[in-house]
């Protein structure tokens, strides 16, 4: 590489790139094409099969473990928890053969390892997860993000739950624009 | 002039000026409300070209401008950490020191005719590029302080361009010098005023010098010595809280007293405004003055939104080669014009 050497410019050529360069960015200036999205005010609105939060229906849980099994990003963990003894048995009725389990597993996921392949909601064999199509989540305190069981059974509340929906469209001018949805259907 | 005023002592009255000068404007207050304003806009510039927003969210219907008054607020609230290696005394004063030589020059610059008897003297254009040519020296030895491998690179870098760009800046200096043949920045004025704006008599130096204050005031084709991308923030890396906010603000003093200097050298300073007295000599030129070299800084910071940083080497061999060339070329352009002017 070291006999390569980058086409030498004229100095004419040099100035009149830097010129150029100035004008370019100077138009830009005058008349700004902005791309950005404003967004907790607006959001873009997703397709509907994108893969979003999901949540763990507690009575169809089993416990059998395939999803933390299964989940390539080892961000699922099984957690044990106490089972709620069931009442004394009165007397005259007969007493249970064996003792209900002391403890019951359930799946808890930690949102910033997970990467939504969905492996765990379609290998589970009694379909405990719950999608949704909530795609953003932010936490103000760190203490709040930490994986818990009672937060893995309500979905996480999205910050763009009130915001305008949007869709992203090219446009020819200015890259992308964003228009409101509903404007072209 | 100053009627109002007609309880004070005549006899004050200079005082009460030179105070104004140094305490309001074009000094402390206008520096600073000028620094705030000019990082705001280089943010704001830089994302209309990037087809970003900016600041925004700090006071939405301004365009978020006091931003960097919010930021300042933080900055006082955190801990200054100073590093158990750090050298302490030059660690902590030199900060301070920076700031005061970056605002130095701006008193030696004239901003109205009526400035001579404020700081009277033959010399200024001397005397301001002294002060000016003094700051580098700190930045190396606060860099060296730091005891940080970060900001010793940066040092090392300010030390290379150093001795790269301070030879072309001088030499647009001595080419403007040759041209009107006198130091008195008033006096240059003056010749401007009678002729023409010494842009046009000698571009070549204006250019070579806006090129050699872009590399000492660090911006951005030349930003080499803060280099955020590869030093983290060069010299200066250490620095937190309001230290760092000290640091942050002296290149865009600097920057303000640079091109101070330019539109007093080049662009005619006060030119269709002039007369005499506190008012009318020196408070009405100064916002012409004040004017011209805030549309310069403008533009230099602009620079941010178009070009990518240079290398090291090819930023020090431009500075021995072409930039030195046109620093030649400018004094030869200089000593032509004046012989044919007069």
């Amino acid at each position: 590489m070291s006999d390569q050497k980058t086409p030498r410019k004229s100095a004419f050529g040099e100035v009149k790139g830097h010129i150029d360069a100035l004008a370019t960015g100077f138009k830009y200036f005058v008349d700004p094409h902005r791309m950005t999205l404003d967004y907790p005010a607006e959001a873009m609105e997703l397709p509907k099969n994108y893969r979003g939060f999901f949540r763990l229906v507690d009575e169809k849980c089993i416990g059998c473990s395939l999803c933390e099994i299964v989940c390539p990003s080892n961000a699922i963990v099984m957690m044990q928890l106490p089972v709620a003894q069931s009442p004394a048995p009165q007397a005259g009725a007969q007493a249970p053969a064996r003792p209900g389990p002391k403890v019951k597993k359930r799946p808890v996921v930690d949102w910033g390892m997970c990467i939504f392949c969905y492996f765990c909601v379609d290998v589970c064999p009694t379909e405990a997860f719950e999608p949704s199509s909530i795609h953003d989540l932010s936490y103000f305190e760190e203490s709040e993000y930490r994986p818990t069981f009672e937060g893995f059974l309500k979905l996480p509340e999205s910050p763009s739950k009130n915001s305008k929906k949007v869709v992203a469209k090219l446009d020819e001018k200015n890259g992308i624009k964003y228009e409101e949805k509903g404007d072209k259907e | 002039m100053m009627t109002f005023l007609y309880f004070i002592p005549n006899s004050w009255l200079p005082l009460l000026e030179s105070a104004f000068y140094a305490l309001i404007f074009p000094g402390f207050v206008a520096i600073l409300l000028l620094a705030f304003f000019i990082i705001w806009f280089e943010r704001k510039a830089a994302a209309r070209v990037q087809m970003r927003y900016g600041p925004l969210w700090v006071s939405k219907r301004t365009g978020g401008i006091i931003q960097l008054l919010a930021d300042m607020i933080r900055f006082s609230f955190q801990e200054f950490i100073i590093p158990q290696g750090a050298d302490f005394i030059p660690f902590v004063f030199l900060p301070g020191l920076l700031l005061a030589f970056s605002v130095l020059p701006t008193v030696f610059i004239p901003i109205g005719p009526d400035y001579s008897h404020i700081f009277p003297s033959n010399y200024s254009l001397l005397l301001a590029v002294a002060f000016t040519l003094v700051i580098p020296v700190y930045l190396v030895a606060l860099g060296w302080a730091a005891d940080n491998k970060f900001s010793f690179i940066g040092a090392l870098r300010e030390a290379y361009l150093l001795v790269s760009y301070e030879v072309p800046f001088i030499l647009a200096v001595a080419s403007a010098f040759l041209l009107y043949g006198s130091l008195d920045l008033v006096k240059i004025v003056g010749i401007q005023e009678g002729t023409l704006p010494g842009i046009i008599l000698n571009p070549l130096a204006a250019i070579v010098y806006i090129i050699a204050v872009i590399r000492a005031t660090g911006r951005v084709p030349y930003d080499i010595v803060e280099a955020d991308s590869e030093l983290v923030f060069g010299p200066y890396t250490e620095y937190s809280s309001l230290m760092f906010g000290f640091v942050m603000g002296v290149p865009y003093i600097e920057l303000y007293s640079y091109s101070l200097l330019f539109s007093v050298l080049f662009l005619s300073g006060w030119a269709p405004v002039t007369g005499i007295g506190f008012l009318g000599g020196l408070i009405l030129p100064g916002i012409v003055t004040f004017v011209k070299s805030v549309i310069v800084m403008c533009f230099l910071v602009f620079l941010r939104a178009v070009y990518p940083r240079y290398k090291l080497d090819k930023a020090v061999r431009a500075g021995w080669s072409w930039v030195f060339y046109l620093a030649l070329a400018a004094l030869l352009l200089s000593a032509v014009v004046s012989r044919v002017l007069w």
